[in-house]
This record gives structure tokens, sequence and C-alpha cells, in this order.
């Protein structure tokens, strides 16, 4: 038979693994022992989702996230392809990365702004997370605010007291070498309507990812308006105050916003973050929101949106457990 | 042709699933159930759920439904609210445009997991 170049192929890991006639990418891979989870096996529970970088069956990729179906990512159980070949990315997790400590600056009363010179290629959209690798072997994770065309990676670090992470981190001196692993995560812009109405709301180092998600869809022309609020408890703890207000002087669909629970001047509003947030939502059914902070800041913010009527798929939740490596949820 | 089908499949049940869980959310009788779940994933397992009862493709075994509610018996997860599960249940797929017949079919699927949740 000379079906061989006539039916789709699998390559993962250097191996090459044909498919049978009407045989799913989940079943080819099982019956080639590969460790993938699975559940319902009719699209439905989402358990074998798995990344691809040849092109995907539409079929496969019905229901998910749009910025899960751009990444290639499809459904294993669903994708039957007759032909053509398909690398399969992410069988065992993001390679590490050498990076350089580029420039550290102490902003505020306890962040760490840290840029970060990559050595390798890592490809990442602004918002998503990475791990950084303690030499311990112990891992933290942290949000990225830079874009890629800025060259180095920001991230913004708040100091734990005796956190092993954050206190290595904090002494170390410019061309240190750190080693990342990923990117991780689902909360990054996706360009799909220029005029909807962004909400960014986060807490703390909850800046990081929404600063990086604002200057991303600014430099992709978005032109609705972009409305970022940060939180913390007091005045005291917002940090990078000057370069918002700068980033706002030049992108006028920019608003910034400041929320504390205390100690509010004429320039914060004072309350709890979800009730801003709910507040400068604007048309509820429309407006697409990134929540980033704390877990527990985080779950409040969700559910008070999704209470006042924003719908599930528009909003992005980034929660941060501090002080453990963060839970991977697509790789 | 299925229930699932008949009202408008996955892009009606997303809507729906958002109006199922703001109902159980909203609703004292049960909203303390969900105090520290993540959102997201109890969206997915709802939509799994919906889709399931209304006859589209999601399977839920026996199992699955008792290992996913054991922990709530211990919080006092009983008949009467299983009872409210079923009523915005049928609120919600009759403003999606389903009859009295289809809630009623509907009613009697999620009835056949109830010994299941309650772990009897």
């Amino acid at each position: 038979m000379s079906s061989g170049s006539t039916s789709a192929r699998l390559e993962l890991d250097g191996r090459e693994i044909v498919l049978s006639t009407g045989e799913s990418v989940l079943e080819a891979l099982e019956r080639s022992r590969v460790d993938v989870p699975s559940g319902c096996r009719s699209g439905t529970c989402k358990k074998c989702l798995i990344q691809s970088e040849g092109e995907v069956p539409p079929r496969a990729q019905a229901g998910l996230r749009p910025q899960l179906a751009s990444r290639g990512f499809f459904l294993a159980c669903q994708a039957r392809p007759t032909t053509g070949a398909f690398r399969i990315l992410n069988a065992n997790g993001p390679t590490p990365v050498n990076t350089l400590v580029e420039r550290c600056e102490l902003i505020g009363s306890d962040v760490l702004r840290l840029f970060l010179r990559l050595e390798g290629r890592f490809e990442y959209r602004p918002g998503q997370y990475l791990d950084v690798l303690h030499p311990s072997g112990e891992s933290r994770s942290y949000s990225i605010a830079s874009l890629p065309v800025e060259g180095a990676l920001e991230l913004h670090v708040r100091r734990i007291p005796n956190g092993l992470v954050s206190g290595w981190l904090c002494q170390l001196d410019e061309g240190a070498r750190v080693r990342v692993r990923g990117p991780f995560g689902q909360c990054f812009h996706i360009a799909d309507d220029p005029r909807r109405k962004l909400l960014l709301v986060g807490a703390g180092t909850g800046l990081a990812p929404l600063l990086g998600i604002a200057k991303d869809a600014l430099h992709q022309g978005h032109e609705g308006a972009i409305d970022l609020i940060h939180g913390g408890v007091e005045p005291k703890r917002l940090y990078l105050r000057d370069e918002l207000q700068a980033l706002a002087d030049r992108w006028p669909q920019l608003r910034i916003h400041y929320c504390v629970l205390k100690n509010a001047t004429s320039r914060e509003h004072q309350g709890t973050l979800e009730d801003a947030a709910v507040r400068l939502a604007g048309s509820l059914e429309s407006v697409r929101a990134f929540l980033c902070g704390d877990s527990s800041i985080v779950q409040r913010l969700q559910r008070s949106l999704f209470l006042a009527g924003v719908p599930s798929a528009e909003i992005f939740a980034d929660p941060f457990s501090p002080g453990s490596s963060s839970s991977i949820r697509v790789t | 042709m299925t229930l699932y089908e008949r009202l408008g499949g996955e892009s009606a049940f997303t809507a729906a699933v958002d109006e199922f869980y703001r109902r159980m959310l909203t609703d004292d009788r049960v909203a303390h159930f969900f105090d520290d779940v993540d959102m997201e994933s109890q969206i997915a397992k709802q939509k799994a759920f919906l889709t399931y009862v209304t006859g589209g493709p999601a399977e839920y075994t026996g199992k699955d439904m008792r290992d996913a509610h054991s922990h709530l018996i211990s919080r006092g997860l009983d008949d009467e609210h299983v009872d409210v599960v079923i009523e915005h249940l049928g609120a919600t797929l009759t403003s999606l445009g389903a009859s009295a017949e289809d809630v009623a079919e509907v009613a009697k699927v999620a009835e056949s997991v109830r010994s299941d949740v309650l772990g009897r």
C-alpha cells in the first residue's frame, strides 16, 4: 500500500507517528504510549488540550478560547486529520532558557523591577508568566510586563520577608545569570475587536501583567477605551505612577485609576477594588476584563464582575499564589 | 435531534451556563457551596453537566458525580439543594426556549444522578 504519503503524521520528540484511517490524534498518541490526559473524548471536558505547530482541523478547536486556538492549541480527541504533518509541542513542558540581569531598580516600598536579557529563544505574549528557577531547584512564577520588541524581559518582584526566590533576586548584581522557563498562562490581549472596551484590574504586582497587556493592545492598534485600575492597601503601595501617567499622556484611549482601602488622597478612589471595577466596567455585556493579583482578590473581582453581568468568556484571570509556583494551566 | 441540538448547541450553551451559574451564586440556599471554588473550572463543569442532561456530547459516570460532591456532604449537601439545582436548571432551559415537556425530561435525567451526588 502506498498510503504513507497521504496519511497524516505526528511528530513528537523526534518520533513519527502515522495515523490510521479515521483515527484521532488522541487515539494515535495513546497507541504510541504517549501519556496524554483525556476525559470525555467528545470535545467537552477539554482535558486532552495539546498544541501543534502545523495546521489543525477546525473541528478540533470548537469552543476553545480564541487565544488558545490562535496559538495552535486543539483537542486531541476531536482531531482526525487525514493528511499533513503536525509537530506536537509541549509534550514535556517548555525548556529552561538562560537570561542575564540587565538592570534592577527598587521601586515603591517593596517591589523590585527586574530587566532580564534573554540568551535563548523565548516567545511570549505580554501578560503571560514565567517561572524563575532558583539554583536550589525551587521556582516562583512572575508575570511579564514587557513587550517582545522592548528587548529585555521586565518582571516586578515583590520582596517577601525571608522569601527564598525574591530575596535571592533582590541581591543579584547586573550581569548575574537567571534561568527561566515558560511562558505560561492565557491572560493576554487578543486583537479580535479594536473598539472593544478593555478593563484591566490588579492589585500589588498584578500591575506587571496589566502593564504588558495594555502596551500590547496599544501597539496592536487598539482604539477602544482601556481602563486600568491599580489597587493597593494604601497610596504608598502603588508604584510606577509616573510611567503609567506618561503612557496615558501618549495614548488618550488609556485611562489610569487608583483604588486604595485607606488613606486615599485626591488621586485615589477609596473603597474595594471590585466596587471600582464594576463602576468603571461601562457596558457590562461588551467589556473584556483582565484580572491579576493575589488569588483571593482575583476571585472576588471575578465573581463581582460576573454577577454584575460580564460574560464568563470575557473574564481573563491570572491569580497569583504567593510563595509557590503557580499551577501550570495549559501545558 | 437532541434537546441540546434543538436549543442551539455549543454556542447557545455558553450563555446558558453563565445564566445557570449566576442563578446558583445568587441563591442563598446554595451559594455558600461555591465560596472557595475556581470560577473558570466550575463553569466548565456546569457546561459539561448542562450538555449531559440535554443529551449533548458529554459523558458522566456515577463515580465522577460521587467524587465531585463527596466533600460537600460534610458541609450539609442534601436533597433540598439538589431540588434547587433542578429548579434553576428548568428556569435556565425555559429561558433558552425549552418546552415544559423538555424541562420535565431533563429533570428526570438530573434525578437519575441524585443518589450519586448525595453519596447514597
